[in-house]
């Protein structure tokens, strides 16, 4: 496509005038330039909008991409956690008969998929019968043996199917690859969907355009009905890979989209071949799981023993009929390249239909025949692995190659000739998208998805459509860089209202108890609390350093100073005296930045980033602007590498943000997060570690007889100057001082304050155990309080003939005993589910 | 011949382990000369789910679980079968190894797609150039498969170590050939990679072996303990058995008790647990003429 700047009509105005290429399909104009009929009123109202304005609301779908966290995970790349999603503001219009066709293929698609798993995990028919070659199931890895035999509920292995289309220079649709396990991008075509109606809200209306919800409620209406015993509220769970899935953030959005807990295998266990969630409260019984983890790794006994994700027993669970799977484990077997070659023939025989929606030409190496059309035609296919799995090569485009490459790589296929497939390299067709100043035609695909309802598959109207990173490249994919775009397929007749956040029909129960949290969520959020109070302490502690080390008038000398840097040694630990010097030494700004810049064991850096781990494993559980504003204390933090000479005035810059951000972080989660168990354990963790460092404060300060030069410093660590100000006026001593940072417990930052904190959280904790007498965690929480509320500051402020307040001594050394302990319980009593599995080793497995 | 066979294997933990999932390849399989007398299987501490069955290559699988806290497992399993001695066919009547590999592509009767299974790669056997050129010696052109795979044994017997500790069950096959030394376990996938690379079938047989008690004798290696070889599927003999470990055509002194691919899918035992810390796991094996 090229741009004369000589002809500048006034209309259309600049930056739509939009030349589709002659060689290719476009979806929005014919050739000569006219919007196609469908196209028409998005076409209109987009340019009545303007490019200032498209630029201006594509600014805003960008902010709210971001604001929403709507992230895809890049493997190989370190920055590559969580890149936000690129959204193109114009949507992808269908017609409504086009999309009725294609709806229908999809379905009739599905069906094929669905009866050739129950052939092949059942008598073969098709493999005797020569329908398929017997290499593309017993050669293929995703032929899961261990389900062989096994006939899910209602014979349905495919609940959720997606299908990557492209269409042609002759307009028709092919499909290029099947997802069958566990197909993902539903989420974000529905996510597209929120911002892009958001943007173009009257163009949305106006086009009257097919919702989504419809979908989704079917999806939740027939998971709800595969529940093996007919529950009234059967549990279905959404269970993820993790965190460190490319496609995690929707794992968490269509988990809570749905309605369904988001849990990993750990969460799981398998007891009396019925499969159960560890949760706070107790087991409790799983129904449906919603999969969006690989099949072979879903069950270290009977699949894969290397799966450290799994839960061991899962197989022998489905065998016995006690829990549904979806899609049924083994799905991934028909979702092979290789198999689009034979999908026609297998049409006929399996449903009696003739295939309505076309597989791209596709040619299996493994067959003499179309190994020598491949080996022939290599510079217009596309060669691609004939299976998918760990040993799969990447897919080549034979065009691309150099002469020597290209024979390079026949050899290759000639090596193994069943290990690859080619593929006619579809010339996909184009749509306009926003190129931040014009609008240009880029390629595109779309993957739809069908789920299960009754006898067939009800289609999504709509779908991912993705798009090509620049104007020449072919690649469609996330992975590569590409952007996606709402899908609008425009409605027949008037478009229902549905949304599933006012679900229809039925009263849902009113729930408050939180019981059913998983214990490993639990775990995370106890972390969370611990790692994100000693990250705020550390910084708001070198705020305190380096500001009256850069500041003379501060008095860089005063007595505080020290005791600032050893509260700063007591929470990083590192050794006492390791910190000392005078203002201006160079050895002690160097520790200085080492504490704030390294990444080993405590230094601000490392804990922020275990604050953010843990926050990730939580992520489901916090709400969006908490995510947010953790996901910004990280990067400054991975800023700090950036930098490669830091001033200490730079220091203080990154600290004063970064105690912004961590009063925000606390602010929000005491004021956004339902005070549930979840809550109550992040608080915890946070009042566990701020008792603890206070204990160990006041011990190794105002032990000493000599202590009153350090009274201010220890006021300002605890953050009570102002408190004690307005109650003392001016006078320091050694028994308000004490008062106020130990047995006060109307100070929020006094170590009785976070015991008395703790043992709230206790009474409302769910309890499992029902035995008599308090728990051990309790136990321990209450003889720590005691201990604070007996003691009798006479006693503890005497000094004995060595200088030292023994007495204080010994109940801050009980403090520093109890505390850990407390920890240790707790973790026992609620949180000790949340251990890992082990696979055994047999002695066979070293060598015989 | 009749054999009683016992293998222990016992797991102590260093922490109680909370709950434990097991599979057992445990029990002999009943084969053309192999009769299965009885067998029993003994699980302590006792367990809470039991189930038996049979699994996708016919091994009979005992699948149990512990869920009471427990810092030891100890599976006992005894069995009686009797062995008819196994008469070889003559290998020049087997026809030229291409024959079988063509017909396994072409043939599309209930036998040979069973036997099509074992032709492909599996979980702990990769194909490598070098295989095939180890293999290939052995396979001129028009050779009766029988004396090619007999020959092929034998020389693994010959030119390879027997040497214990030398690889884990993660060794990759290369690297095997490369040293020239392994266990019955490294042997067996070795000659089932080199065969399956020709596109023939080849099956792994997990088992034991009978060592006699002679004065002064040197009796067969991988014994008292769990022991591992191949079959190689022939169309019209069925399976032949051979130990590239002792360089010989089994005759009645090996019992059968489990095949698969690989390893992977014969393992005589399986286990996954919750908890134990550290673990420590012995075995013994007993095979003991009546």
């Amino acid at each position: 496509m090229t741009q004369s700047q000589s002809q500048a009509p006034s209309y259309p105005p600049e930056g739509f005038r939009y030349a589709p290429r002659s060689s290719v399909y476009d979806e929005a104009f014919v050739p000569s330039g006219e919007p196609r009929a469908h196209y028409a009123e998005l076409w209109h109202g987009v340019e009545e909008l303007g490019p200032p304005e498209i630029s201006k609301r594509w600014e805003q779908g960008r902010r709210l991409i971001r604001e929403n966290g709507v992230t895809y995970n890049v493997y190989g790349d370190p920055r590559g956690m969580d890149r936000p999603w690129v959204l193109d503001p114009i949507p992808l219009v269908l017609a409504a008969k086009e999309w009725n066709d294609l709806a229908r293929g999809l379905d009739q698609r599905a069906r094929l998929l669905n009866a050739l798993l129950a052939d092949l995990y059942g008598p073969q028919a098709t493999l005797r019968e020569r329908l398929l070659p017997p290499e593309l199931v017993v050669g293929c890895p995703a032929f899961l043996r261990p389900l062989h035999g096994i006939e899910p509920p209602a014979g349905v292995y495919l609940h959720l199917y997606a299908a990557d289309l492209a269409r042609g220079p002759d307009g028709g649709f092919w499909v290029l690859g099947d997802r069958t396990q566990a197909p993902s991008g539903a989420g974000y075509a529905l996510e597209n969907r929120i911002v892009v109606s958001r943007l173009l809200a009257q163009l949305f209306r106006d086009c009257k355009v097919e919702r989504l919800a419809p979908f989704f409620s079917a999806l939740r209406e027939s998971l709800a009905n595969l529940a093996p015993r007919g529950r009234e509220q059967p549990r279905v769970v959404l269970l993820t890979s993790g965190a460190y899935n490319e496609t995690y953030f929707e794992h968490a959005y269509l988990a809570r989209y749905l309605g369904y807990s988001l849990i990993e295998g750990a969460d799981l266990t398998v007891r009396d071949q019925t499969v159960y969630l560890k949760t706070l409260g107790g087991l409790e019984r799983v129904d449906v799981i919603l999969r969006r983890m690989d099949d072979g790794f879903c069950d270290p006994l009977s699949l894969r023993s290397d799966s450290s994700l799994g839960i061991a027993g899962l197989v022998r669970a489905v065998r016995r009929g006690n829990v549904t799977i979806a899609n049924a484990l083994g799905s991934g077997l028909v979702e092979s390249p290789a198999l689009l070659a034979f999908v026609p023939a297998l049409c006929r025989r399996l449903l009696d239909e003739e295939l309505e929606l076309p597989s791209v030409a596709t040619w299996w190496c493994g067959e003499e025949p179309a190994l020598r059309y491949v080996i022939d035609h290599l510079p217009e296919l596309v060669i691609k692995p004939a299976f998918f799995g760990p040993h799969a090569p990447e897919p080549v485009f034979g065009g691309a190659l150099s002469v020597e490459e290209r024979a390079e790589l026949a050899r290759r296929i000639q090596a193994r000739p069943a290990a690859f497939v080619g593929q006619e390299q579809v010339a996909l067709s184009t749509a306009p998208v926003w190129a931040g100043e014009s609008v240009q035609p880029r390629h595109a695909s779309l993957r739809a998805f069908v789920a299960r309802a009754g006898d067939g598959y009800v289609a999504l109207p709509g779908g991912l459509t993705r798009v090509s990173s620049s104007r020449n490249s072919l690649v469609v994919s996330m992975q590569r860089g590409g952007g996606s775009k709402d899908t609008w397929v425009l409605a027949s007749g008037l478009p229902s209202s549905l949304s599933l956040l006012k679900p229809a029909g039925g009263r849902i129960e009113i729930v408050r108890t939180g019981a059913d949290l998983p214990s490993r969520v639990a775990d995370n959020l106890f972390w969370l609390g611990r790692y994100a109070e000693r990250a705020e302490g550390t910084a708001r502690l070198l705020r305190s350093v380096i500001m009256r080390l850069t500041d003379d008038t501060l008095g860089a000398r005063s007595p505080e100073l020290a005791v600032l840097l050893h509260a700063l040694e007591v929470t990083t630990e590192v050794a006492a005296g390791s910190l000392t010097g005078p203002p201006g030494s160079v050895r002690l700004e160097r520790r200085l930045f080492e504490l704030l810049v390294e990444s080993d064991h405590r230094t601000l850096r490392a804990t922020i980033e275990a604050t953010f781990r843990a926050g990730s494993m939580a992520r489901d559980r916090l709400s969006a602007d908490t995510w947010r504003v953790l996901t910004q204390l990280h990067d400054q933090v991975l800023e700090f590498e950036l930098r490669q000479r830091l001033e200490l005035q730079d220091g203080l810059e990154s600290l004063n943000r970064l105690v912004l951000g961590f009063s925000a972080f606390s602010g929000l989660a005491m004021e956004n997060m339902t005070h549930g168990p979840g809550w109550r354990f992040a608080d915890i963790g946070r009042r566990i570690e701020r008792a603890f460092h206070g204990a160990r404060l006041v011990r190794s300060t105002l032990v000493a007889a000599d202590a009153p030069a350090a009274f201010e410093g220890i006021l300002e660590v605890a953050d009570s100057t102002i408190t004690y100000r307005s109650r003392y006026r001016g006078f320091v001593a050694f028994e308000p001082v004490l008062d106020l940072v130990l047995t006060d417990e109307t100070n929020p930052r006094s170590i009785a304050f976070q015991l008395v904190a703790i043992s709230e959280h206790l009474d409302a904790l769910p309890r499992s155990e029902r035995g008599v007498g308090l728990p051990p965690a309790a136990r321990t929480m209450l003889r720590a309080l005691t201990s604070i509320r007996l003691a009798d500051f006479a006693t503890l402020g005497r000094v004995s003939a060595g200088g030292r307040r023994e007495k204080l001594d010994e109940l801050l050394a009980c403090l520093e005993t109890d505390l850990p302990l407390f920890a240790d319980q707790l973790t026992l009593s609620y949180l000790a589910h949340a251990e890992p599995s082990v696979s055994l080793g047999t002695l066979e497995d070293k060598g015989v | 011949m009749v054999y009683r066979v016992s293998h222990v294997t016992s797991y102590r933990y260093a922490q109680a382990v909370s709950i434990c999932h097991n599979e057992a390849r445990l029990t002999p399989r009943t084969t053309s000369h192999q009769k299965l007398l009885r067998t029993q299987l003994l699980v302590e501490p006792t367990v809470a789910t039991h189930d038996r069955g049979v699994d996708y290559f016919g091994n009979v699988v005992h699948w149990f679980s512990l869920q009471e806290a427990h810092t030891h497992l100890d599976v006992t399993a005894v069995s009686e079968v009797d062995i008819s001695r196994f008469q070889a066919p003559a290998a020049a009547l087997s026809g030229p190894w291409e024959h079988t590999r063509d017909r396994l592509r072409e043939d599309r009767s209930a036998e040979a797609l069973a036997a099509y299974e074992f032709v492909f790669e599996s979980p702990h056997i990769r194909f490598d150039a070098d295989l095939i050129a180890y293999a290939q010696a052995s396979f001129p052109r028009g050779r009766p498969l029988l004396e090619a795979v007999l020959e092929l044994t034998r020389r693994i017997h010959k030119e390879f170590q027997y040497q214990p500790g030398s690889t884990t069950v993660a060794t990759p096959l290369r690297e095997v050939l490369r040293a020239r030394r392994g266990v019955c376990q490294d042997f067996a996938h070795l000659q089932i990679g080199m065969l399956r690379s020709l596109g023939l079938s080849a099956r792994y047989v997990s088992g034991y072996i009978y060592n006699q008690p002679k004065e002064g004798a040197r009796g067969l290696t991988g014994a008292d303990a769990s022991h591992a070889w191949v079959a190689v599927y022939c169309p019209d003999f069925g399976y032949v058995d051979f130990d590239p470990t002792n360089g010989v055509i089994p005759s009645d002194e090996h019992v059968t008790l489990a095949w698969g691919r690989d390893f992977s899918d014969a393992s005589p035992l399986k286990g996954v647990i919750l908890g134990g810390g550290e673990h420590t796991v012995s075995v013994a094996v007993d095979v003991a003429r009546v």
